[in-house]
């Protein structure tokens, strides 16, 4: 068997992106609510997956960049148009990574993953004042919101971007790099790798696109309010998403993305306390059984396959 | 100046729980790199049981805090056998087991704090606890809180003396610094693990006992203790436990003259501030050497 | 006199008040391959640290064919043609074992160009170390033995200047040193490079090397032909404190 080349995976993303475009005229209006909360987990998962899953760092600054590209859209709207406050989200969250992962990216382990969850809490609780202090109100209204159709495409293609990204990442030296620095840092440091800059890089590539995505969906809640766009379960449930699907693969993150915002679909809004609960057991039977993933399930089966 | 004594006095109240959860939350780190994010959550059970045996047996709270000690740890010795056992045992790499314990932590806390609203609602719950005001050097507190004060600096004062001077103390402290370092004072990791998870859950659950005589309880009451202990272990340096006690005093004086001095509305922005200046400037620790 | 690829000049390491080298000197040039010796403790592994740029030293310098890079990261020397393996082979364990050679070659590796033209190939490279039949196995799933010699490959790959090999014959069987003790005599033959290689076991260290640098606690007490080195007062004298291995007269290979 043949291995699929970069080029036939970026193809293969393409075209699927145009098949979903056309979803819209094809889809009722709540399959296609659905398939947008789709393809937007799935455009969180694959980017958190491309810095954590190869570096082995949890960070849990999803929520973070999120909430302040939802912010630019609710401070921008109206002055600004709909893409470009969804590009200048991704980037005003790409700048605030740089910032940030050139303080704290020599954290590892549970130092990194507790400082990345307080840095989203600490954006959150600042915009809380501000917004009490000098805007005179906690939440923001969206006004003149930009058709359904004009938002599914936009994070249709900042997904569909985030998955070309991360393709592109992993085949080239910054990924090779990457993985590298996941295995052993210091040995990455001694054949010639600048880690620090390469962390930064990848850290700040990551962000852009839940940065964009918070942008692009910040218009779908008519009410903007720091609790709910720096919700951290955003981050959490980005986490779960990835670690579930494989968060060393690209596939698996998207994949498990589906499956999640499905269950989410029809179970929260039924039972919400024993979704959450019956979420939880399965994130702990998953970890403790299945700790590669969905993705591990796939590659033990090429395996067997491999091997008979 | 009495001013000055009840705002530090109460700093220093707020401080003893953040120590007393910290502590525990700290020990499991340091020991077994098992990061329990659910640790805030176990402190919720602890205050829920208080309550019930408060409003349902008509036990008092003090009494009943043995009873609440025993039951989280032995919860504690069950979570640790049914789930980090194999995480330690299967995870390729100390980082794995962060990442892997940090993960299943996710899923206790939704489990348990879904459970608990399931079972309990979502409302507020609460009991009158001797709540009469006490003069203590001029300053008034509410007698409640000056109990909780002394059963949190107690638990964490002999949590440290037995780290410092009985056997499993020792081969505790010799852990986490090297795994090697219990075999050589004759201790078997296998029991050790859960005994200190155990002990740790304790902690949390004594926490949630004494906080449910001063404040309403709710199923959520749990996730901001995290947050807090969280804070408090970066203060004191992973792994050490008298760091955390002193992080925990630390950080309730911070808020509490925070709060004091610029609003009430800016106390987790405060908390944060601290984490992350402490991070950046020292991030083994305030007190480290 | 010619420029040295490698010099250390009074490098010292203090770990609070624990010196663990104490002013050494050592310099080293192209297609030289030295030893350094010394007894548990010595602060060879810490020496090697400072060398490699893991570690920067609390005094002295580090020059690389004239450029000072005292202070700067291990990625600087590693691209100055100073590639290492580790005591304990550090291999990246998920990494097929061609990746973990070819990673070598994409970073360090980029800035020079190899004495050798074949060994701009990570194939070749395993060849060259008879691994080729596990190139596509993932690092971890290989015998101890093989991860050393992969270690070596990954040096390799950086295309380095200066090889320093930290204890390469540690846990290997009496056939398998030999057999690396003749593949690192043929690394410096064929590319030219100048290695320096630790041992605590020294015994086929001094069948295989030109000079020979004895450290004990921290200092450097001789430097030179191992025949010397070995009748040296001081350093026999630094091997009987500890139980163990003594100093060997070179030219008599053990059985």
């Amino acid at each position: 068997m043949r291995r699929f080349t970069l080029r036939d995976s970026i193809a293969a993303t393409v075209l699927a992106a145009l098949a979903l475009a056309a979803m819209p005229w094809l889809m009722s209006d709540f399959a296609l609510a659905l398939t947008l909360t789709c393809l937007m987990y799935a455009g969180l998962a694959v980017s958190w997956a491309m810095f954590c899953g190869a570096t082995n760092c949890l960070s849990l600054a999803t929520a973070a960049f999120f909430g302040m590209g939802a912010y630019v859209t609710a401070w921008g709207i109206g002055t600004l148009a709909y893409g470009l406050g969804v590009l200048l989200g991704g980037l005003a969250a790409a700048a605030f990574a740089a910032l940030v992962g050139a303080a704290v990216l020599h954290l590892r382990g549970a130092y990194f993953a507790v400082i990345t969850f307080g840095l989203g809490e600490l954006v959150r609780h600042a915009i809380t004042y501000y917004e009490k202090a000098y805007a005179g109100t906690v939440g923001r209204v969206i006004s003149e919101p930009p058709e359904t159709v004009t938002i599914y495409h936009v994070v249709l293609l900042v997904s569909a971007l985030a998955v070309v990204t991360a393709l592109v990442v992993r085949a080239s030296r910054l990924g090779l790099a990457l993985r590298g620095i996941g295995s052993d840092e210091e040995r990455a440091r001694t054949l010639g790798v600048e880690t620090r800059r390469a962390k930064i890089l990848a850290f700040s590539l990551s962000a852009f696109f839940p940065g964009a995505l918070g942008a692009a969906m910040a218009v779908r809640w008519t009410y903007i309010d720091p609790l709910s766009v720096f919700n951290p379960f955003i981050g959490f449930q980005t986490v779960l998403i990835a670690m579930v699907g494989g968060a060393h693969t690209i596939l698996g993150p998207i994949a498990s993305s589906v499956l999640f915002s499905v269950l989410t679909e029809y179970l929260r809004l039924q039972f919400p306390y024993l979704f959450l609960v019956i979420l939880g057991l399965l994130l702990i039977l998953l970890v403790l059984y299945l700790p590669g993933g969905l993705a591990s399930l796939l590659e033990r089966w090429r395996w067997g396959k491999s091997r008979a | 100046m009495a001013f000055w004594f009840e705002l530090v006095a109460t700093g220093l109240i707020t401080g003893g729980i953040y120590a007393l959860v910290a502590l525990g939350l700290n020990l499991q780190y340091g020991l077994m790199r098992i990061m329990n994010i659910s640790h805030g959550e176990f402190l919720m059970l602890g205050a829920y049981l208080t309550w019930l045996g408060h409003t349902v047996l008509q036990v008092n709270p003090i009494v009943f805090l043995p009873v609440v000690a025993l039951a989280l740890f032995t919860l504690g010795v069950a979570v640790y056998w049914l789930c980090f056992r194999r995480i330690i045992r299967t995870a390729p790499a100390v980082e794995m087991i962060e990442a892997r314990s940090l993960l299943v932590g996710f899923g206790l806390m939704f489990l348990l704090q879904n459970a608990a609203y399931l079972a309990w609602g979502a409302d507020l719950r609460g009991y009158s606890f001797l709540a009469e005001a006490v003069d203590v050097g001029g300053a008034r507190f509410q007698a409640n809180r000056l109990v909780v004060f002394a059963f949190a600096v107690g638990a964490s004062l002999a949590l440290l003396a037995v780290l410092r001077w009985t056997l499993i103390g020792k081969a505790v402290r010799a852990m986490m610094q090297s795994p090697t370092g219990a075999q050589l004072v004759g201790i078997d990791t296998r029991y050790l693990h859960p005994v200190v998870f155990g002990l740790g859950l304790a902690m949390a659950g004594v926490a949630g006992a004494l906080l449910s005589m001063v404040y309403e309880i709710s199923p959520g009451m749990g996730e901001p203790y995290t947050v807090t202990a969280l804070i408090v272990i970066v203060l004191g340096g992973l792994g050490s436990a008298l760091g955390s006690l002193l992080g925990g005093f630390l950080l309730g004086l911070v808020e509490t003259f925070g709060m004091h001095y610029t609003s009430p509305s800016l106390k987790m922005l405060l908390s944060y501030a601290v984490l992350i200046g402490v991070l950046l400037a020292r991030p083994k620790g305030l007190f480290a050497r | 006199m010619r420029e040295p690829l490698l010099a250390a000049q009074g490098v010292s390491v203090r770990f609070g008040g624990l010196v663990a080298v104490d002013a050494v000197d050592l310099a080293v040039h192209a297609g030289e391959l030295v030893g350094v010796i010394g007894p548990n403790g010595a602060g060879k592994t810490t020496f090697f640290h400072a060398l490699s740029g893991v570690l920067v030293p609390t005094s002295g310098c580090i020059v690389i064919v004239g450029d000072d890079l005292t202070g700067e990261g291990a990625h600087a020397f590693a691209r100055h043609g100073i590639a290492r393996t580790f005591q304990t082979p550090r291999v990246f364990k998920e990494m097929p074992a061609i990746d973990n050679v070819r990673f070598g070659l994409e970073f360090a590796g980029r800035t020079r160009s190899h004495a050798h033209d074949a060994f701009d190939e990570p194939g070749t490279i395993l060849e060259f170390l008879g691994l080729a039949d596990v190139a596509a196995v993932p690092a971890g799933g290989l015998t101890p033995s093989k991860q050393r010699l992969l270690e070596i490959g990954m040096a390799l790959g950086a295309r380095p200047r200066v090889l320093l090999l930290d204890e390469v014959a540690a846990g290997l069987t009496h056939a398998e040193v030999e057999l690396t003790a003749q593949l690192i005599r043929r690394v410096r033959d064929e590319l030219g490079l100048a290695v320096i290689w630790i041992e605590h076991a020294v015994r086929v260290l001094m069948d295989y090397v030109e000079r020979v640098a004895v450290l004990h606690q921290g200092r450097k007490i001789a430097d030179g032909d191992p025949r010397a080195v070995a009748k040296d007062a001081g350093v026999i004298e630094a091997y009987l404190g500890e139980q163990g291995e003594p100093v060997t007269e070179p030219g008599r290979k053990a059985a």
